[in-house]
């Protein structure tokens, strides 16, 4: 066990239950424990505040509670090789019942896994240059990223580095393994918000500066983004970053996170809580302070959001050279189809594959002249497709009640049906993103998608059904979280009822509106008429 | 290890017949004994049985964890 921090909080007697575990022994001191003891003795000997401590190692137990667990890890900026998809892939075949799972932050999640098998993954990741440490707890988490980096004609500057040297620092550093909640970082340098910049705690953003003479391209920096219960979007910083310049920012704000963030209640922690309070002008003072002066904001190269999605095949920033964007359904596949996209990837591209917060995949590098035998390839024809239904191809969902404690529903199939069932009822050109959450955490990021949909169960004369409430208008085109309709409707509804409501949207909009600004122009209340007159008993 | 012993926390909102909305707070192992105890919950508020339009469970939480809870949002007072 690594020597024990002397932390500046430890003498706090209002710290709340899980300041203290921590103190106690550092969350990352779990995974010594884990591989010499949990494994050789099994489940039947982790102790119940190690359980809390799991996280740290990326592991979460999961439903019901009989000794199986989830894990999930890192793929920093969304990037892997064809080789470490084949180590997943191994894995998943081997110890988590064939399943895998791209989730919303560009992580891969297993489940299944029993304790004696921890060790044996812990290794095969590391063999593979993959870990799964810090994917979880109050820690630096899954540092999202361009899934296109280096290769994107729309990004400004390869972040590949960047996003690199910031794995390298923040993993396992123990000046970081006890922040006061989970830190979600992001960063991209490309111009369409490819990253999801205001709903993550610290997040870059493109921007350029002329600085002694010269253009500068470098970042805008955004604090305090984040969903849950309490969605809040990140607030700008008025300071510009060079390139050089984003791991010692990136330290200071999380050092700043780490000191003056709240650890009196676990609810009441997350880094937006303390933006709230300061503000980000007092936030930047502090920082500055910290770190020593930087730049103030230079020219924002953001335009628009391009919602995490890339489907079909598109050129890259290199000539001769292309990129395929492919529809995993609602994240979930299989081992063999992992190892398929490996092959793929070697065969046609250069052996990278891109996982995006869409809970999709991509293929980098395709020369021009396997673009065709690329596009015949069955996978690409019948299961990864370039060019989705729109439905099944914006559909995002979390893991829903198949293995999730929290979770009232069950929604990654659920959701899957429904996009399918939308498909086959709505002839509809043009992106409307369904995200389906199965509680009111948000896992599935339902506050930014055109339709939200929460999760209840619904007490009828047949029983205990499943249903769920309708959310209207979230985007971070102009960013702003969708808003509750006055409707909760029952899954044997839910289609069909969704089917109608899209019906009139598609009648009623302007050329080229999506969902979200169709909601702003004819507001809220127009759009509970319409749910009223489609719930109406006929 | 034990399966699914543990309690939980739940939320559940019950629509009356004459339009009012009640939240419920009740702690259960089962979704399933969630409702029937929310139901005997009113049942002992009342004096008259509510007559129920609808009954949802809309939030789990784990009940071991000290300080757990539900905030509910009703009328604004002034």
């Amino acid at each position: 066990m690594a020597e024990r921090k002397q932390w500046k909080w430890a003498a706090d007697p209002s710290l709340n239950k899980m300041e203290f575990t921590k103190l106690e022994k550092d969350g990352l001191d779990v995974i010594e424990t884990i591989v010499n003891t949990y494994s050789k003795e099994g489940v039947s000997s982790i102790e119940s505040s190690d359980m809390d401590r799991f996280k740290w190692a990326g592991i979460y137990q999961q439903r019901p509670k009989n000794g199986h667990f989830m894990m999930r890890v890192r793929i920093p900026g969304g990037i892997l090789s064809s080789e470490q998809a084949r180590v997943l892939a191994n894995i998943a075949e081997d110890c988590g019942r064939d399943l895998v799972d791209v989730t919303t932050r560009q992580a891969v999640q297993f489940h299944w896994l029993t304790v004696e098998s921890l060790a044996d993954i812990f290794d095969r990741l590391a063999s593979a240059g993959l870990s799964s440490f810090e994917a979880c707890g109050d820690c630096p988490r899954q540092i999202m990223g361009n899934p296109l980096a280096g290769i994107d004609p729309h990004e400004v500057l390869d972040t590949r580095p960047i996003v690199a040297e910031l794995e390298k620092f923040f993993l396992l550093n123990r000046d970081f393994s006890n922040l006061p909640r989970k830190y979600k970082i992001s960063l991209s340098a490309n111009i369409h918000n490819a990253a999801h910049a205001q709903i993550n705690d610290l997040a870059f953003t493109p921007a350029k500066k002329v600085i002694a003479g010269e253009e500068v391209i470098g970042f805008h920096v955004w604090v305090g983004g984040g969903l849950s219960a309490k969605p809040y979007l990140a607030k700008q910083l008025d300071v510009f970053v060079r390139p050089e310049e984003v791991v010692k920012v990136a330290a200071g704000v999380t050092t700043l996170f780490r000191d003056f963030g709240y650890r009196q209640k676990r609810t009441h922690a997350r880094l937006k809580f303390l933006v709230a309070d300061w503000g980000p002008e007092k936030f930047k003072e502090q920082l500055m302070e910290l770190i020593g002066e930087l730049e103030p904001g230079g020219i924002d190269l953001t335009s628009g959001w391009n919602g995490g999605y890339f489907y079909g095949i598109h050129e890259q920033r290199q000539a001769g050279l292309y990129y395929a964007g492919l529809s995993v359904p609602v994240g979930r596949m299989n081992a063999g189809e992992l190892t398929e996209l490996a092959r793929l990837a070697d065969e046609y591209g250069d052996g990278t594959i891109g996982t995006c917060n869409t809970q999709n995949v991509l293929i980098r590098n395709i020369p021009e002249a396997k673009v065709a035998a690329f596009r015949n390839e069955p996978m690409i024809v019948n299961r990864f497709k370039l060019q989705p239904n729109t439905f099944v191809g914006y559909a995002v969902s979390c893991t829903g009640t198949e293995y999730c404690n929290l979770a009232i529903v069950e929604t990654k199939e659920r959701m899957r049906s429904l996009a399918q069932f939308l498909d086959d009822t709505v002839v509809l050109e043009t992106p409307l993103r369904i995200h389906m959450i199965g509680c009111p955490n948000s896992c599935g990021q339902r506050q930014i998608a055109d339709i939200g949909l929460q999760g209840s169960l619904v007490k009828t004369s047949n029983g205990m059904v499943e249903a769920f409430d309708i959310y209207v208008g979230g985007t971070l085109e102009e960013p702003q979280f969708n808003r509750k309709l006055n409707a909760r409707i029952t899954v044997d509804r839910l289609g069909p009822f969704l089917a109608q409501l899209i019906t009139l949207y598609k009648a009623d909009r302007q050329e080229g509106e999506p969902y979200w600004r169709y909601v702003e122009r004819v507001g809220l209340s127009h759009i509970q008429a319409q749910v009223d007159s489609i719930l109406q008993p006929a | 290890m034990a399966e699914e012993t543990e309690s939980y926390l739940y939320k559940l909102e019950a629509v009356l017949e004459e339009g009012r909305l009640l939240t419920v707070v009740v702690i259960a192992k089962t979704d399933e004994r969630a409702f029937t105890s929310a139901e005997n919950n009113l049942l002992r508020h009342t004096i008259v049985p509510p007559r129920i339009k609808e009954m949802s469970l809309v939030e789990k939480k784990p009940f071991g964890r000290q300080g757990v809870g539900y905030v509910v949002e009703t009328s604004t007072f002034t």
